[in-house]
């Protein structure tokens, strides 16, 4: 559901959530980020960070500063003055995967579970290669960071090309990190080693989360996904996977980062 | 250098009042579990307690958050501790050591914790504070982000560590306590305060009432992230078809959104989770209610097995409760002896 007004909730006496929707809609997340950019745009004492997620803008405040009733009528006023939402500034990182790598078979196996790839193809009615094919032939939307450093949850601009997948019933007790995966029509990420329940698709050489922030992408922080990024997967093949791998741990790989500005699909161009 | 850690303890981690303003990253603010006990053992060694737990940009100086029991440590150099927190019995050199106050310690003393008697997480806080490289601005050590601390891990046998140069002379911090009647009991059973939200309204009536009403035992699968209670079932209203697949199979699931520190997820309604300093950021199941500021220190020194109560209060009081805490990590808390 889409509400027509935001529901302002309040996250115990620091924090606030202005939600747009309960459901996982591109709408909602691009109301989420035109939010944030008016926030920073117009920055309200007290508040001291936002958090993005696919629906909803947490606001993080110091009640010393602003009362709860003064930020929720501040921010009311700011939503009521951001207009539609044509453009956005959004960066194009491309991810090398290789699908199907060794590391997601062992980890399903280990957990009981058959092969993910073999999996979705079997629940989307696909071959392997199409499912490949098809999670790697869109742009994927990332909609939210977090749940840990680096964490992301991605969307497919193509909705032609979503896949759908179940969560394990059971989460996982581990994944290798560096794992990409999918549950739902969300595409996300372990940056690190850590239980889980979605389904595995393949590994990326790529680290997205560097706390040594050797490598340049790294410049700003030591995560690489912002929400407002649109990521395109490119599927490798073992060798290609070494290749950049080793160009990674001696922190030469050169990270396909394209900042360009994103044209917001209005209403009529689709769902 | 002024310690060697010759026991690193269940779980002891260097902290100062944490790194806010990474959230949108999924980097937790970590700092200590309670806010409290660390301001005040930096405040009776002349150190800076930081600027505000969770929306403050200054961390101030960074102590020791020790878990349980264990930690020991060798004096290298001269200088002056407080105990502060849990009660684990601390000695010097084989001799009880007296809490929430200053301690002179001379190089070779051997300070000692054992096991806990009272409370989860002890704090020790020496002159100068600790001094490990900032990440993002903060000392604060995050395990399973691998940063800040020493190398982003909890203390082991070996380690040694150094002090930033005391702000005042040793010899005039020597005599410094907290008043009496400010020290704090801690349990066996806790009354934690909550504002009832974000997603009660997905909870059933009588599962809200329950969550306010019964008993909740800590369970010992606890930590930094998150301590998880023990109780009944809580169940949850019925839900729009499309969640089912946008949000997942079970009833507690929700298109994820913003988690605060504090925020009590309850995944399958079962074993409410307060999700605390290293927590997570973002995530997908309803949360009933959030503990309040003031009292995550309540939550961060309850021991396995003890019994909380929750209780709820309107935000108004809950930023009340904040003032006194906050007023209360002040020079004005601290007599000499």
């Amino acid at each position: 559901m889409r509400y027509d007004r935001a529901i302002y909730r309040p996250l115990g006496d620091l924090y606030l959530t202005v939600e747009f929707g309960d459901e996982l809609n591109l709408s909602l997340n691009f109301r989420v980020i035109a939010l944030d950019l008016a926030l920073r745009a117009c920055p309200i004492p007290g508040v001291t960070e936002t958090i993005l997620t696919n629906r909803s803008l947490g606001v993080v405040f110091d009640p010393f500063t602003i009362t709860h009733e003064r930020l929720v009528a501040r921010i009311e006023e700011i939503e009521a003055a951001t207009g539609a939402i044509t453009e956005l500034p959004s960066r194009r990182v491309t991810i090398p995967v290789w699908y199907g790598d060794p590391w997601s078979r062992e980890c399903a196996a280990a957990h009981g579970a058959p092969h993910n790839l073999d999996y979705l193809a079997e629940l989307n009615r696909m071959t392997v290669d199409q499912v490949i094919r098809t999670h790697s032939g869109t742009e994927h939307w990332v909609s939210a960071v977090g749940f840990t450093p680096a964490c992301y949850q991605a969307m497919p601009l193509d909705p032609a090309k979503a896949l759908t997948a179940p969560k394990y019933l059971r989460p996982r007790k581990w994944t290798p990190e560096r794992i990409v995966c999918i549950a739902g029509q969300l595409t996300s990420f372990y940056p690190v080693a850590s239980p889980g329940g979605y389904q595995l698709l393949g590994r990326t050489p790529l680290e997205l989360y560097d706390p040594t922030q050797r490598n340049p992408a790294f410049r700003d922080g030591p995560v690489l996904p912002r929400v407002g990024d649109r990521h395109t997967y490119v599927p490798i093949d073992e060798a290609r996977y070494w290749e950049i791998r080793r160009q990674v741990e001696t922190g030469t790989y050169q990270y396909e980062i394209r900042e360009e500005t994103f044209r917001v699909p209005t209403e009529r161009d689709g769902p | 250098m002024t310690f060697e850690v010759l026991d690193g303890g269940l779980h002891t981690t260097i902290q100062d009042l944490g790194r806010p303003g990474y959230l949108a990253t999924g980097m937790p603010p970590s700092g200590p579990a309670d806010r409290f006990a660390l301001g005040l053992a930096n405040l009776l060694v002349g150190n800076d307690p930081g600027e505000r737990y969770l929306v403050g940009r200054r961390p101030g100086d960074a102590g020791l958050e020790a878990l349980l029991f264990g930690l020991k440590l060798r004096v290298l150099a001269e200088t002056v501790i407080a105990v502060t927190g849990a009660d684990q019995a601390p000695t010097l050199n084989g001799e009880p050591v007296p809490m929430w106050r200053a301690v002179r310690v001379a190089r070779g003393d051997v300070i000692a914790l054992q096991r806990t008697r009272s409370g989860a997480r002890t704090y020790l806080a020496a002159s100068g504070g600790i001094d490990v490289p900032c990440f993002s601005g903060s000392r604060a050590t995050n395990v399973r982000a691998f940063v800040g601390g020493l190398d982003g891990r909890a203390l082991r046998r070996g380690d040694t560590l150094r002090t930033r140069p005391a702000g005042r002379p040793l010899a005039d911090l020597a005599r410094r306590r907290l008043r009496p009647e400010l020290v704090p009991s801690y349990g066996p059973r806790w009354r934690v305060r909550v504002v009832l939200g974000p997603q009660d309204d997905l909870f059933l009536e009588e599962s809200i009432r329950t969550f306010l009403e019964h008993d909740w035992t800590l369970s010992p699968i606890s930590d930094r992230m998150g301590c998880r209670y023990v109780g009944p079932a809580l169940a949850f209203r019925p839900r729009p078809e499309y969640l089912v697949e946008q949000a997942g199979a079970d009833p507690s699931n929700i298109v994820d959104d913003t988690i605060p520190v504090g925020g009590i997820q309850v995944p399958g309604g079962l074993e409410p989770i307060v999700l605390h300093v290293d927590g997570p950021s973002l995530g997908g199941y309803a949360k009933i209610a959030t503990v309040i500021s003031a009292d995550l220190g309540k939550v961060g020194q309850t021991r396995p097995g003890e019994v909380t109560n929750f209780h709820a209060v309107s935000t108004g009081e809950a930023v009340a409760a904040l003032r006194e805490l906050e007023g209360a990590i002040s020079e004005g808390s601290i007599v000499a002896a």
